[in-house]
């Protein structure tokens, strides 16, 4: 027995008495569980939740998750490889040019790496980072813009809404974030997506977002934002 | 504008954001608090066992399949936290037998509101319901509170929809008998 309504399974007794007594049941009156139950369920999801001390040494190497191990090993890795390089004679472009591209990796996949990281504050990290290679790297534009529409945090959202910048432009980019503007409840995130839209939109996405704007599917006062930016632009 | 999904809250403990957890709670304690009370008939058992399912759920939140329906999830670890307690307490008799147990007086005094608002037949209906077989129970208070069609229902129950619609038919047909048997006679005499 749900809270406010009843589901409607469908059944079809042949025998009256069944359906009836099925009828019947619908009355039941619905008996709400003491205070108790709360106070204790969340005193046990705050204990269930304190981090372990391995997860706690983790968070304080600024670690999470395999990648993250993977990484730090790998930048050890390649320092050692650096200094054996240096060593070595001056003249040998070839890997220093090699060098140049293991390190452009490493950048790429710590980037990664903590767009996906379970901490916000981490993944805002990376979101920064990635605003500056998004424009020439197709797989970190496509993390920062799962980012954008599917972080839980509002505020790592509107970040990487930010962050897309001109990429708003580009057919795949722009119909994630039109879509998205449909269906963001964050305030945060629809002022995120319609200055986004406002400063690099095409005219196509400046006309869906006047509609939005009149069908109420924006807060008001983002709404109001819109249109007098619209107008303002007319004039 | 749409809320978050219950799956999706649950793809996020998963992730290791455990606070998701508390909104699964929010939604869903009461139902299956009421659940957990119908199997039972013993309120502060109840109350331990929503604590355990909700933490049940939090253990095994990544064994949820992303094209799973959360509800039907719950409900199945909650039959199976209670099952476990009726068997504990089938073994041990003597535990659980205090003054928060749904003895008569609450029934007499359910009926006693019951009758006052037109529907005393209501009180023999529970009767009857919790003098049935836990599984059979579960069958009836899952599906008729809780699902909207069987294929959600026999996933709660660990089944197909076509099985769940024959356990369904099977455990009404039993209530009806039992009803018929309690009071003498059916409930549409």
């Amino acid at each position: 027995m749900p809270d406010n309504k009843t589901p409607e399974l469908p059944f079809d007794a042949e025998n009256p008495a069944e359906q009836q007594l099925w009828n019947a049941l619908g009355d039941v009156s619905a008996e709400e569980p003491s205070p108790r139950l709360r106070q204790e369920f969340y005193r046990k999801l705050a204990h269930a939740s304190r981090p372990t001390v391995a997860a706690k040494l983790r968070e304080w190497l600024g670690f999470s998750g395999n990648a993250g191990w993977l990484t730090a090993t790998a930048c050890v890795l390649l320092g050692l490889g650096a200094g054996q390089l240096f060593s070595a004679p001056a003249d040998d472009q070839e890997r220093l040019a090699a060098l140049e591209e293991n390190v452009s990796m490493l950048s790429r996949s710590l980037i990664l790496d903590r767009l996906e990281n379970d901490t916000a504050s981490k993944r805002l990290r990376g979101v920064m980072d990635a605003a500056y290679v998004a424009g020439t790297d197709a797989e970190i534009a496509t993390a920062l813009l799962q980012r954008a529409t599917q972080d839980r945090v509002p505020s790592v959202r509107s970040a990487a809404i930010e962050a897309l910048g001109t990429q708003v432009k580009t057919p795949e980019v722009g119909a994630r974030l039109m879509a998205l503007l449909e269906q963001a409840e964050s305030p945060l995130v629809q002022m995120a997506l319609v200055d986004l839209v406002l400063r690099n939109g095409s005219s196509e996405q400046m006309a869906r977002l006047q509609e939005l704007a009149d069908n109420g599917v924006l807060h008001p006062d983002i709404a109001r934002h819109v249109a007098t930016s619209l107008t303002r632009d007319l004039i | 504008m749409r809320a978050v999904t219950d799956e999706q809250l649950i793809q996020w403990v998963a992730d290791g954001d455990t606070s998701c957890l508390a909104t699964l709670f929010e939604r869903h304690h009461r139902a299956v608090y009421r659940f957990c009370l119908q199997m039972t008939r013993h309120r502060s058992q109840s109350e331990d066992l929503v604590q355990d399912v909700f933490l049940r759920i939090l253990k095994n939140a990544g064994s949820f399949r992303s094209d799973g329906f959360f509800k039907s999830w719950m409900f199945n670890i909650a039959r199976n936290v209670t099952l476990d307690h009726i068997r504990k307490a089938r073994r041990y008799p003597g535990e659980s037998m205090d003054d928060d147990v749904l003895d008569q007086h609450a029934s007499d005094q359910r009926s006693a509101e019951q009758s006052a608002a037109g529907s005393e037949k209501m009180n023999f209906v529970m009767q009857a319901l919790a003098a049935l077989p836990a599984a059979a129970q579960q069958v009836i208070w899952l599906g008729r509170f809780q699902f909207e069609n069987y294929d959600e229902l026999g996933r709660a129950l660990g089944c197909n929809a076509g099985t769940a619609r024959v356990r369904m038919h099977r455990a009404m047909a039993l209530l009806n008998s039992t009803y018929t048997n309690m009071h003498g006679v059916p409930i549409d005499a």
